[in-house]
């Protein structure tokens, strides 16, 4: 992104201020009952899109969503996914962010969740004593 | 009176589960060639691992994260994924030593080839993680594996000169028949089977998995403080044993038969029977505490459902992993290759690759983040820190040592 001017100072916020290399990536999220959905492999910003001029007193960017899958590949390898291979959290459901990111949903019904769902399914579930709480 | 049984019982199962099939495998060779010379290097390895296991423990206590998570934040996926890697791989190579060895005890008790063992052993480790609870599986191996005080009893009974012995480890000097450079290897090698990184691994995901509170932190640390230095004089004894027996008669070990050769000797036919149950138990729990370290490395990274407190189904990509991994270990052991020797070079590369787990370890202890009020006092940050020297000088060693003395030979 390429500016003419020095941007603006960042305005007030009220509440915690995150910092996303610190607070987000890489941390582990849960979903409402606890268990483990994935780790936040990277972030989506809705904002002007790379290199084009930013207009003064444009919108500050939002996070929409919180990404995982592929993308942890080309975040390592370098590159980047096509926008339709990306799974996305939504932001929205995300409930809390402490030394994990809590989300205020069932992992259930997540797009992100399709691949343990699938071994769960498919294979898991089918051997013998698969469903079998240890407790 | 509940929470007295509960610690005896945590260290007793401490002092079982600290001796694998590494420990064995390297104080035997290392008594049979170097006497007691290289005892000092279990006092500084069993140091070592009570730090940083104890830390590993506090960590997960106080913030509910287990080390692996804790890597990957803080050292993001790249070099995360590197460290992944070179632990994983390390683990799967101490998983197939681990299996190997307890088909090599099946083999000594029944008379059938250890190649026919190895499947069984395998299907017993998975059936052990699929289906028993964790607290059982932990605590019934860790007892069992307390009969290899039979390797105390034994040098006890083979009435040794205890005055040469005791010589031999507080003057340590390397034996006329052997170079420096082979007494290092050896020594570094004595250092990674004492602080293998799994233990670390596991230990830190038990403590989740056993959902340990702030609370918990005495019983882990006098379970830590006790039993692994206990768990470090077996080690002592083993290598006693083959300073003894061995070392006079010019055998080099190379079998497990030699290994409890000694035991033979000094205690007869019952203390046989009691090393074999022995060595079958502690090879047996390292095997099960491998496998799931794989499983939960991995889980830990990605951030999967993990954890044997959870049914199977619910952690379906942790259960899958463990079943490959186990597989795979099953496949190289199928090639025939010698568990011995596998053994021999897992000790080795865990030490190169210890400081990839502490260094993440000592900087998550000391975060308030996580740690609110317990963070490392200063005191431990001091031994932490000499550690982490210690380790790196062991890490970068180990491979030229290794190529200088062709592996220790």
């Amino acid at each position: 992104m390429k500016t003419d001017r020095p941007l603006a100072p960042v305005p007030p916020t009220a509440g915690r201020t995150l910092d996303a290399q610190l607070h987000l990536m890489d941390r582990q999220v849960l979903d409402h009952d606890g268990v483990p959905v994935t780790t936040v492999d990277d972030l989506e910003l809705n904002g002007p899109e790379l290199d084009t001029n930013i207009p003064p007193g444009a919108p500050a960017p939002v996070l929409t969503a919180l990404l995982t899958g592929p993308v942890l590949g080309t975040r390592i390898f370098g590159g980047r996914p096509p926008s339709t291979r990306l799974i996305r959290i939504p932001w929205e459901d995300v409930a809390d962010v402490g030394i994990v990111i809590r989300l205020g949903v069932s992992g259930e019904n997540l797009d992100a969740g399709w691949v343990e769902r699938w071994i769960r399914d498919k294979i898991i579930a089918r051997i013998p004593g698969g469903r079998h709480d240890p407790r | 009176m509940k929470r007295l049984l509960g610690v005896a019982l945590g260290v007793l199962t401490a002092i079982g589960g600290f001796v694998d099939i590494g420990d064995l495998v390297t104080n035997a060779v290392v008594g049979s060639r170097f006497g007691m010379s290289l005892v000092w290097v279990v006092v500084v390895g069993v140091v070592g691992i009570c730090l940083f296991a104890n830390m590993s423990g506090r960590v997960a206590a106080a913030s509910g994260r287990a080390t692996f998570e804790v890597i990957r934040e803080r050292l993001g996926p790249r070099a995360g994924l590197a460290n992944l890697s070179a632990s994983f791989l390390i683990n799967l190579m101490t998983v197939t030593a681990e299996i190997g060895g307890v088909a090599l005890a099946l083999q000594l008790a029944s008379s059938v080839h250890y190649l026919l063992w190895i499947p069984v052993a395998a299907l017993a480790v998975w059936l052990v993680i699929w289906r028993v609870k964790f607290s059982i599986m932990e605590n019934v191996t860790g007892l069992l594996g307390l009969t290899l005080i039979v390797f105390a009893v034994a040098l006890f009974l083979l009435k040794p000169d205890w005055g040469s012995l005791a010589g031999q480890a507080l003057a340590p000097a390397v034996p006329a028949e052997e170079t420096a450079p082979t007494y290092w290897y050896y020594a570094i090698a004595l250092f990674g089977a004492a602080m293998t990184p799994y233990e670390v691994f596991f230990f830190s995901s038990g403590a989740v998995e056993e959902g340990w509170k702030v609370k918990d932190l005495v019983q882990s640390r006098i379970n830590v403080l006790v039993g692994f230095p206990l768990g470090g004089l077996l080690s002592v004894a083993i290598a006693g044993c083959a300073a003894v027996v061995l070392l006079p008669a010019g055998i080099a070990v190379t079998s497990l038969s030699q290994v409890i050769l000694p035991v033979a000797e000094g205690a007869g036919k019952l203390g046989l029977a009691f090393v074999l149950v022995g060595v079958m138990a502690a090879t047996f729990g390292a095997a099960l505490e491998t496998t799931l370290s794989s499983g939960y490395t991995l889980a830990q990274f990605f951030g999967w459902s993990w954890g044997k407190f959870r049914s199977p189904a619910q952690a379906a990509r942790f259960h899958l992993a463990m079943i490959i991994c186990l597989l795979v270990g099953l496949a190289v052991l199928a090639t025939g290759v010698d568990p011995v020797l596998v053994t021999e070079y897992s000790v080795v590369f865990s030490a190169i690759a210890l400081p990839l787990t502490y260094l993440p370890i000592l900087i998550v202890a000391n975060d308030p983040q996580y740690m609110g009020e317990h963070v490392n006092g200063r005191p431990v940050n001091v031994m932490a820190m000499i550690y982490l020297v210690i380790i790196l000088v062991a890490s970068l060693a180990a491979i030229p040592l290794m190529i200088v003395t062709g592996a220790g030979s």
